[in-house]
This record gives structure tokens, sequence and C-alpha cells, in this order.
């Protein structure tokens, strides 16, 4: 059990928490913040391959992940402010108006 | 390329009046719908005078060929020998006459040029069915002048009675298309080829066609049954009495109507070998004959009277088919076609005379009144009733001598009939001419004002036509055919019946006319005391035997039947909408079922992705 | 024994290091309060970029911490004390579907981690070079698209971020 595969459990445990917290939670700022931990997990697990394999291409890969995910919270968060606005709660089991 | 000109003149017609003639008014029309068919009766003189010059050897042209298959070229071909050039010359020459006589009649009509474009297309059929080489071109041309009949049976479709008389033709004759067709079938199988010399030709071969010649003959004689008005198809042309007075008399007199006749004449190496054909034919002719008269003296209306005359008429003609003397029956083609329409159009002078009247029993004491009308109808029925000199007396009395004399298939009771017939018809001829002409004047006051002669356009035609019964029948076309359409053999003891069946002829032509007179002459008052003496039996000649009522109890009310129940509600409502229907329902409740998943939960989403992925995952790395 | 960690401190670390995110992330589900998340979720990071320190991808680690926790969290945190709701998912902080959701959660964790088991290939890892430098000159050679792929996606962020308040309020107005 070397460096590597403790750094790669960690990163599926991470990233399999994240997953299951979305599904657990209800309050959905828990949820976004699971989510950001997935990220996490996937950004840790290409920053151990990088270092494995020498190459630069992973380093790049999640520093543009950075990006990505900022740019995501800019948007999920007005999106739960408008949501909130209207409905005033913040239980995700209130917003089930896609069903059918 | 003459044949092909006279085919194809009439068409062009019919594309120029029928595309144009709205937009270039009537005298273009009068030009084009009537000058056309005289120029293509001009090209028919010029080829007759052409085959005369070849000794009646048949002139070929072949226009091209419309398919090749298994290695049979299907050609479009026009056949112009001694019998195509009598009908050609028929059809051109009372075709063009009748054109002439339109333009009279149907001067204040709004569609004048339809009229002439439907006629002209008419010609067209009608040439292409009796110029063809091969059953395939007479088959179009015969179908076509179904249609033309259709179109111009219901030419003032406004009315609902009218149009329902078109169809009622159509789909008549398409019953006896239907044998026609099964003929040709036969005949194609089993002799390769569906020209008609090449047909006859192997039937009179040496060899005899792997098919029953007695088949083919009943299968082709079921479409002439059709065409030409035998029972038990002729219910469409007492209907068909619904067009215009040229029509019936173009039509439903001279031309058309004897396409029957043409086809088995033209097949005659056929029924030449067809022995129990032959005999159907004639029986069936002379029933027809015989039925129709009985109808005919009953009735009320100019036209149909005339209508079940023409049906006798061509009873006739297919009792001389019958016994083999199929010259004979060109012969009472020709000469009928003459006075038939003759008293068609004078029967559409009248009616044009008296502002649309058409029943006898308004009419009388028109004689002083349109005195060519009455002259040249007057020789018209004479020529009908056989008195001789004229065109009638000639051809009939053919037709009787060898329905008795003839070796194949003469017969004295043949002959009895075919006479009790012929008496028939001088005397309802003879009736009509006493009630629309003579005596005193049944009109309404209103009618009687205004009758007036009708324009030389009409009148000179009737003037021809009449002429041509009285001497027509000088001309022995007999004669002229026997070439390729021998008479029939008479056996050496009944040659010397002829001259007493001769005098009998004359005899009962006159009887006829006696028997009008002492019926209808004088105010028709013992004519009235007979009918209400024998008075089921005029019912049931009026009402036509009520054959019209039995086919509709017999044949259209199943077939409404099945329609209704079996093919609409059930086939169609249960099976087509219910199969459409249900598979529709069925794919609406299973999208129904499954879109029970989307219940907008985000958790249930959120699962449903971790689970996929962990059992797709652990697959895959089962199975790298 | 104090030798020894020290001798291996670089292991030791990473082992601290990464037991902490573990537990951070654990708590992350369980707690109940979202300011309570948050921290859990920020410790987690900060030690995440501790792990990142040890591998010698220095400037990622300083990444991590300056976007992650200084911006995404922060904004985090402002917008859980704004929207500071005591509603039904503050009582009851487990969804319907918990059971199922960790049962399906501890199944891919074993999934993943028979495929770890099978094997990760191994390349001769030659000394990988970290530096800025490095990491700058490729992102002006061989990703620059990827680079102004980023801004442009962080000019369409602004954008949607506009539209949906600007709309928002559009309608409530009144």
């Amino acid at each position: 059990m070397d460096r590597l595969q403790i750094l790669l459990l960690l990163a599926m445990a991470l990233f399999t928490l994240g997953l299951a917290g979305v599904i657990v939670r209800r309050n959905l700022l828990v949820m976004l913040m699971c989510m950001e931990l997935m990220l996490n997990g996937v950004n840790l697990s290409l920053v151990a391959f990088a270092q494995q394999t020498g190459t630069m291409a992973g380093a790049v890969l999640v520093f543009l992940i950075f990006v990505v995910a900022a740019a995501e919270i800019a948007i999920a968060i007005p999106i739960v402010l408008v949501l909130v606005r209207q409905r005033r709660t913040l239980d995700a089991d209130a917003y089930t108006d896609l069903n059918g | 390329m003459l044949l092909t000109l006279i085919v194809l003149l009439p068409l062009a017609g019919f594309l120029a009046n029928g595309l144009l003639g709205n937009r270039l008014g009537k005298p273009f029309v009068t030009v084009v719908g009537c000058g056309l068919p005289i120029v293509a009766f001009g090209l028919a003189v010029k080829s007759f005078l052409d085959l005369l010059a070849g000794g009646g050897a048949p002139i070929v042209e072949t226009a091209f060929t419309w398919a090749r298959i298994d290695g049979y070229a299907f050609d479009i071909a026009f056949w112009f020998d001694r019998l195509s050039a009598v009908m050609v010359l028929i059809v051109t020459g009372v075709g063009s006459l009748i054109h002439v006589y339109s333009t009279g009649y149907m001067k204040e009509d709004k569609s004048y040029a339809r009229f002439f474009a439907y006629l002209n297309l008419f010609l067209f059929f009608m040439l292409l069915l009796v110029l063809g080489r091969s059953l395939l071109v007479l088959f179009v041309g015969w179908e076509g002048v179904g249609l033309a009949s259709y179109l111009l049976i219901g030419f003032w479709f406004e009315e609902a009675d009218n149009a329902r008389a078109g169809k009622k033709a159509f789909v008549t004759n398409r019953i006896g298309d239907a044998g026609f067709l099964l003929g040709m079938f036969l005949l194609y199988w089993a002799t390769g080829t569906l020209e008609m010399d090449r047909i006859n030709a192997a039937f009179t071969g040496p060899v005899a066609p792997a098919v029953s010649a007695s088949l083919v003959g009943i299968l082709l004689f079921i479409g002439a049954t059709g065409k030409s008005a035998q029972i038990p198809l002729h219910v469409w042309l007492p209907d068909a009495m619904a067009g215009p007075t040229p029509v019936s008399a173009l039509i439903h007199a001279a031309t058309m109507v004897t396409a029957g006749v043409y086809l088995v004449a033209r097949m005659s190496g056929v029924y030449a070998q067809a022995e129990a054909a032959s005999q159907v034919v004639a029986m069936v002719g002379v029933a027809t004959a015989f039925f129709a008269a009985t109808i005919a003296v009953v009735q009320t209306d100019i036209k149909k009277v005339l209508a079940y005359s023409t049906i006798s008429q061509l009873g006739l003609m297919f009792v001389a088919l019958g016994v083999g003397a199929y010259s004979v029956a060109i012969f009472h083609v020709y000469t009928h076609a003459f006075f038939k329409a003759c008293l068609f159009l004078g029967a559409g002078s009248v009616i044009h005379a008296l502002s649309g009247e058409q029943d006898v029993r308004r009419m009388g004491g028109l004689a002083r009144k349109i005195p060519v009308t009455f002259v040249t109808f007057v020789v018209a029925t004479a020529a009908i009733a056989g008195i001789p000199p004229l065109a009638g007396f000639f051809s009939k009395d053919e037709i009787l001598w060898f329905a008795f004399a003839s070796s194949r298939g003469g017969a004295p009771w043949l002959w009895a009939v075919a006479s009790a017939t012929a008496l028939l018809t001088s005397f309802y001829m003879f009736r009509l001419v006493w009630l629309t002409f003579l005596g005193k004047s049944r009109m309404e006051p209103e009618v009687e004002h205004h009758v007036h002669e009708s324009p030389w356009s009409m009148t000179g035609v009737l003037a021809v036509l009449a002429a041509l019964s009285a001497v027509g029948g000088f001309l022995s076309l007999p004669h002229f055919l026997e070439p390729m359409l021998p008479l029939p053999r008479v056996p050496e003891h009944l040659h010397h019946f002829e001259t007493p069946l001769l005098v009998g002829s004359i005899l009962i032509a006159f009887a006829g006319l006696a028997g009008a007179a002492y019926f209808f002459g004088n105010g028709a008052a013992r004519a009235t005391r007979v009918r209400e003496r024998f008075g089921g039996l005029h019912r049931l000649l009026a009402g036509k035997y009520f054959i019209d009522e039995l086919y509709e109890r017999m044949l259209g009310r199943p077939l409404t039947w099945i329609s209704e129940h079996v093919f609409l509600r059930t086939g169609d409502r249960m099976l087509f909408d219910g199969t459409l229907h249900g598979l529709a329902g069925l794919a609406r409740r299973t999208a129904g079922v499954f879109s029970r998943v989307q219940t907008g939960n985000l958790h249930l989403y959120a699962f449903l992705v971790v689970a996929g992925m962990a059992i797709s995952l652990a697959w895959s790395f089962r199975h790298g | 024994m104090i030798d020894t960690i020290l001798a291996n401190l670089d292991t030791a670390l990473l082992y601290v290091f990464a037991l902490s995110a573990l537990v951070g992330a654990v708590l992350m589900l369980v707690l109940r309060h979202p300011m309570q998340v948050a921290m859990a979720l920020i410790s987690t990071m900060v030690f995440l970029g501790g792990i990142y320190g040890l591998l010698g991808v220095h400037f990622i680690a300083a990444f991590q911490v300056l976007i992650y926790v200084s911006a995404v969290m922060v904004f985090m945190v402002y917008v859980i004390m704004l929207l500071d709701v005591r509603d039904a998912s503050f009582t009851h902080r487990f969804s319907g579907w918990m059971l199922p959701g960790a049962a399906v959660g501890m199944l891919l964790l074993a999934a993943l981690g028979y495929g770890l088991l099978l094997g990760v290939d191994r390349v001769a890892s030659a000394t990988p070079s970290f530096g800025l430098a490095e990491f700058a000159a490729a992102f002006l050679s061989e990703y620059w698209f990827q680079f102004e792929l980023t801004s442009v996606l962080l000019v369409v962020a602004v954008v949607a971020a506009l539209a949906v308040i600007k709309g928002s309020r559009g309608r409530d107005r009144g």
C-alpha cells in the first residue's frame, strides 16, 4: 500500500462521500457544498497521478477545474437565491415541480 | 401515317376545346370541334380509296411499341381492312354530321366548349377501338368510349339524376369488361399474341390453340353485352337518355353501342370455331330484341322508346352474328346508324321545338308545324320498320333470312321470334309517329305557342341522314365484306323459302304500320281501351319488367349491407381504427408508466445516478 | 519513535492530513447547521492543500487555498449567513433516501476500491519538477487554448449570474 494507493483511496472516499451527501442531505446549500467536495476528490486523484507520472497535464487540468468550480458556484448560488426568494425554504423536497 | 392522323385529329380537338375553348369563344369551338372530325372523315375516305386501289389488302401502321415483355412486343398499331373501313367511315361520317347538328342544338348551353371537347374525345377513343390492330388498343378505346359516355351522359351533372345515370352506365360497362379481360388473358395465354388478325389465323389454322374457342367467345361476348346493352347488362341504356340528344344519337345509337357487334365480327375467326358461344350469342340477342321491343310499345318518353328500340335492334345484330352472318350484322350496323341517328336527332328537334317537352302524351299535331322534322322522322321510321326500298328493309331482311336458313345455327323458331320483334318494331315506331306528329294537339298552350322549326344546322343534318336511310341500302355491304367475312352456307332444301320469307317480312312491316294507325289514329281511343283492359300487363311493361328493382334488391342491397357492416363497422372502425388507436393508447400508457420515474425529487435522481454508476463500474471492472 | 516519525516526516504528515480530510468530509454529512458543514468543508480543503504541498505541487496548493477556500467557501459562508432559515431542512437534516443513499454510496466505494485493487499502472517516475515557471510556460505554449476558454467561461458565468438576478428582480417588481 504505497503512497499513490493511499491518495487514490482518499480521493475515492471524498468523491463517494460527496455523492452520498447529495443524496442524503436535505438542505440545498449543503448539497452544493457536497458537490464541491466531489470536485476536491477528483482534484486529489489528478494531482496524485500527475505527481506519479511526472507530466504537467494533470496539474493543468486541476487548475482548469478550479476555474470551472468557481464559475459553477457563481451561477449556482444565484439560482438558489432566486428559488429561495419565491418559496422561502431551503428544503430540496419542496422543489418538485418538474415531475411527470 | 394517315391512320394515325385520323385517330389523333379528334384528340387534338379535345385538347384544344377543353383547354382553350372557354377562352376563345363559341366560333373557335365550332370550327375546331366540327372541322377536325370532318377532316378525319376526308382522310378516312382517302384511306378507303387506297384500300380499294390495293385490292382490299389490309393497311397496317405501327405507331410505336408500348412495351416489350418476354420477347413479345406490345405495339400500338392500326389496321385498316374492309371491316375497319366500313366502321371508320360510319364513325367519322355520322359523327361529323352529329357534330354539326350539335352546333344548333347546344347553341344556348353554357358549357358549349366542354361538350365539343367530350364529343371529340369520344371520337378519338372510338377510332382507336375500330382501328386498333391488337385487342390491347381496342380495349383502350373500349374503356375510353365508356369514359366519354359517362362524361356525356352526366353532362348536365347539376341534376343528381343525370350524374347517377352516368355512373350506372360506367359501372354496368365495367362488369362486362371483366369478362372481356378474362377473354383477353386466355387468348394471350393460348396464342401468345393479342393482335386480332393473328388470333383469327391461329384459330382457323391447322392446329387449334390450347383454349376452348367457345369459352373465349362467351367471355368476349360478356364484354359485348355490357357495351352493347344486351340482357342482363342492358339497364344502363334507357337511363343514358338523361344526356343531351346528340349524345344519345352518336353514342347510344350509331357508334359506341355497336362496338360489341364490331368486336364479335372482328373475332369471327374465333366465333367460327365456337358453336356453343355462337348459339349463346344468338339466343341472348333474340331474347333481348323481343324483350326490349315489348317494353318500347308502352313507353311514353320519346327518347326512351328510341332507347329500347336501339337495344332491340342490337339484339337483332347479335342474332346475325350468332348464326355466322357477320357481314350482315355489320350491314345492319351501317343502316341502323343512319336511321337511328336520324330518329334521335329528329326527337331532339321535336324536344327543341317544344322547349324541352319529352312526353308523347303532351305532343300531337306537330306535322304541319315542323314539317322538315316530320318528314325526316317518317322516312327514318319507315326505314326501321323495314318498308322497302328503304335501307332498313335490306339489312333486316338479310338478318331474318339467315336466322331461318343459316347452316350455322339458323332455325325456324329463331326466325319466328325475330319476325315478331320486327312486327313490334314497326308497330311501336309508327305509334310514336302518330302520337308525336299526327292527330289533335295535346300540347300545353304555352308550349304550343312557341313551336318552331329547328335551325338549318339541325334540319340539314336530318335531311342528309334521312336521304342516307332511304338509299343507303342499295350499297350491298355483305358483298363488299365477302372476301374477309364470308356469308354462311345455306342448305339446299331451304333455298326456296327465300322469296316467301321476303314477302312475309314486307307484310310484317305494313302490318305494323296498319296496327299503329288502327290503335293510335283518331285520338288513340282504341289504344286507351286496350290499355285499361290489360292493365296488369301494361304495368309490367311500363315498369321495364322491374329488372332495375330486381337488381337493386338482389345485388344493390346486399352489397350496401356488406359495405356498411363488414367493411365499415368491422373492418375499418374496429380493425383499422382499433389497431391504430390501440397502438397509440399502448404507447401513451407505457409512457405514462415510465414517466413515474420523474418525481422532481433531486435526491432520487442523484441516487439513480450513483446506483447506475456503481453497477456499471463493477461490471466493467469484472469484465475488463 | 519520534525519530522514526521525524525520519519519515513526509509520510507521517501525509497520513495525518489524509485522516483529517476524511474526518472533515464525514463531519460534513452529519452536522446539522449549514455553517458547521461549511466549516468542515473548509477544514477538509485546507488539509487537502497541505497534501498538495507535501506532494510538491506548491502552486496548486496555493491555488487551492486561494480559490477554493478564500473565494468559493467565503461566498458560500456569506450566503449561508444571508439565508439563515430554520425550516424543515434544519430540523430534519436527512432526506427520505438516507438509507438507500448510504447503501449505494458504500456500493460505489466498494466498486471503486475493487478497481483500485486490480492494479494501477506504474510509470517509471521521473523526478517531477512542478515549478511555477514550468507551469506558466505550459499554459502559454501547450495549453494556451484551454486558458483562453477559461476566460470565456468566466465571462459567461458572470453574464449568467447577472441575468439570473436581473430577471428575477424584474419579475418581483410590484
